[in-house]
């Protein structure tokens, strides 16, 4: 194929499949900015005009949304920071210091990531039931830790194998103490590994459906997903609302995402083994 | 990354060293600090994997049902938990339903994973970033949302997927077709959905990976007199083989596993038509109350992914004996 013919094909592909990739988002856009009466007609509205924020009043006035909000809020925080803290602690044990159990230690880790987390849902249904942690946000907030610790501790074990050991006993030889090693210099120093590993953590805890779902019986300890989901069998066709609350839920992470961009595909692989 | 850890890892060799000039109070801090540092992640993972993996285990071979839930007491059965599952007429449907699901998904995201990839390579900057957003915003929406949003696209009456396909006037009216009736059109919604939200990831990994190829290598291949297609064979490919084997093996675990999608859209039906083996498992736990057959088909289906991953498992391992 000649160059300008090729650069044509290539361009047409590329538009068809933005057009294709984005629509979902653009229609669940369009759907919650439109008014109430538009969203069920026999032909659909391809721009929301006028513009109508009554879907995302109806969503935000439903009875209990903040509490949803907090729930996930809280669970989600606790992934994040809790994994963090524990991993790099881990990560640290593991990268400066040789010890008997190291490689089992290792090698359980690798392991447990092949583990599908949906087969545990029984277990730690059960286990969280005898130790009288159903409905609690603890609960919650310890399954998601637990879930994305293996990942955590891999990302930034990678992470610290990069940063010269030389920094530190630097620091010890001028007097510094291990925590003040952590403090200020490893923790600058692995911070993009941190970041990488804390937007995993975010994506798993915060799109959490099935362990919120079979954890949090009452209405009240309902995290946002699974808000979300009752409200569309619950209601059965209030589709502005649904749409609405939809967006509320996935645009932060979309702009998020938009925004770190360039770190997303490093942070993702980085978990796993490289040749 | 591993071949280099053992130069890279100096401190710990001048551990015994260093600490054979220190008091020995400190030489035994030293060597607990490890320990101390690794204690609460070791917890936590203990609790909530270790712990519930090993109880899977138990529960499988124990009459865990109602009754148990209440009373606590949970007779051994052995393997009859298994037995019934094998027998109940059932597990054959499930199996390979389950394989062919993932099989199609694992297939079609990674041939249009690749596609797009390459075409990332050849498009211009502006359409490189045009395609980069779309990918992103579709990889961000979460699952629950983007589950939602694909039952209102496809949704009888007024959904804009079956008005667009009347519009077309190839099939006829659709405008009130229930794709959910059928669990051949269930599961092509349901394709298309976890298609369209596993081909970013991998389409901008391969992505990553194609941009490290030197483009010294395709020049000596076009000099060698080789086509498009032998020097995508022995140069592109040959290159990504380790970057495609890890996107596979991702894939067919993420595949295998799809639950909220299934759940949310059919919850297995029509008439099991779209039961999985993950749902299989769920709703023998918590519909049917039979948490012992549930947890004997998560561990099945753990073993059956494990046997999907062993080789790459292998290598894992294999390369761990350098760490």
């Amino acid at each position: 194929m000649k160059p300008r013919s090729r650069r044509v094909t290539v361009n047409a592909a590329a538009t068809l499949f933005c057009v294709v990739w984005i629509f979902p988002v653009y229609w669940m856009v369009n759907t919650a900015f439109k008014p109430y009466g538009d969203i069920l007609r026999p032909t659909p509205r391809f721009i929301p005009v006028p513009l109508s924020l009554g879907n995302f009043a109806d969503a935000l006035g439903k009875p209990f949304f903040g509490d949803y909000l907090r729930n996930s809020l809280i669970a989600t925080g606790a992934a994040v920071v809790g994994g963090a803290i524990l991993a790099l602690l881990a990560a640290v044990a593991l990268t400066r210091f040789r010890f008997f159990g190291r490689r089992a230690f290792l090698i359980a880790v690798l392991a447990v990531q092949m583990i599908p987390s949906p087969a545990l849902v029984i277990p730690i249904f059960l286990s969280l039931k005898s130790a009288n942690l159903l409905n609690t946000l603890l609960g919650l907030s310890l399954t998601y830790i637990g879930f994305v610790l293996p990942f955590t501790i891999w990302t930034l074990r990678g992470f610290l194998h990069g940063v010269p050991v030389e920094l530190e006993e630097a620091a010890m030889v001028d007097g510094a103490g291990r925590v003040t090693v952590i403090r200020r210099i490893l923790l600058p120093l692995v911070a993009p590994g941190i970041i990488a590993s804390s937007v995993f953590a975010f994506i798993t805890a915060w799109n959490d459906y099935l362990f919120a779902y079979v954890e949090m019986k009452d209405q009240s300890h309902y995290t946002l997903p699974v808000w979300l989901v009752s409200f569309s069998t619950s209601t059965g066709t209030d589709y502005g609302g649904l749409i609405a609350a939809s967006t509320l839920f996935a645009l932060p992470v979309i702009l998020f995402f938009l925004v770190i961009q360039r770190r997303l595909v490093e942070g993702m692989t980085s978990g796993a083994v490289k040749d | 990354m591993t071949q280099t850890a053992p130069d890279r890892a100096p401190a710990a060799l001048d551990e015994p060293r260093a600490a054979a000039r220190r008091p020995r109070r400190r030489r035994l801090r030293d060597r607990a600090t490890p320990y101390v540092l690794l204690a609460p992640a070791t917890v936590v993972l203990g609790l909530v994997l270790g712990y519930p993996l090993v109880r899977l285990l138990v529960i499988s071979m124990q009459d865990y049902g109602l009754r148990a839930l209440f009373t606590g007491v949970t007779p051994w059965t052995g393997f009859s938990n298994y037995a019934q599952i094998f027998t109940g007429g059932q597990f054959g449907g499930v199996l390979l339903r389950t394989l062919l699901f993932c099989a199609a998904l694992v297939g079609g995201t990674l041939l249009i994973g690749l596609l797009v990839a390459l075409m990332l390579g050849a498009a211009g900057k502006r359409m490189r970033t045009a395609v980069t957003i779309c990918l992103i915003c579709a990889w961000a929406v979460p699952t629950t949302a983007a589950t939602l949003v694909w039952q209102w696209l496809f949704e009888p009456g007024y959904g804009v997927i079956n008005w667009m396909l009347t519009k077309l006037t190839v099939f006829g009216d659709l405008t009130q077709h229930d794709w959910f009736a059928s669990s051949f059109s269930a599961f092509a919604v349901i394709w298309l959905l976890v298609v369209w939200q596993s081909v970013p990831f991998v389409a901008l990994t391969l992505r990553a990976g194609l941009s490290q190829i030197p483009s010294s290598y395709y020049e000596t291949a076009a000099i060698s007199g080789a086509g498009a297609w032998t020097s995508f064979r022995i140069v592109t490919l040959q290159f990504l083989r380790p970057i495609l084997l890890l996107v596979t093996i991702l894939s067919v675990v993420w595949d295998f596993n799809v639950f909220n999608q299934i759940w949310i859209l059919t919850q297995g039906g029509p008439d099991g038509g779209t039961t999985t083996l993950g749902i299989w498992s769920f709703t023998r736990a918590f519909s049917s109350e039979s948490f012992g057959q549930g947890a004997a088909i998560a561990v099945v289906s753990v073993a059956m992914l494990l046997v999907l991953t062993a080789y790459y498992v292998r290598r894992l391992v294999r390369a761990g004996e350098q760490w």
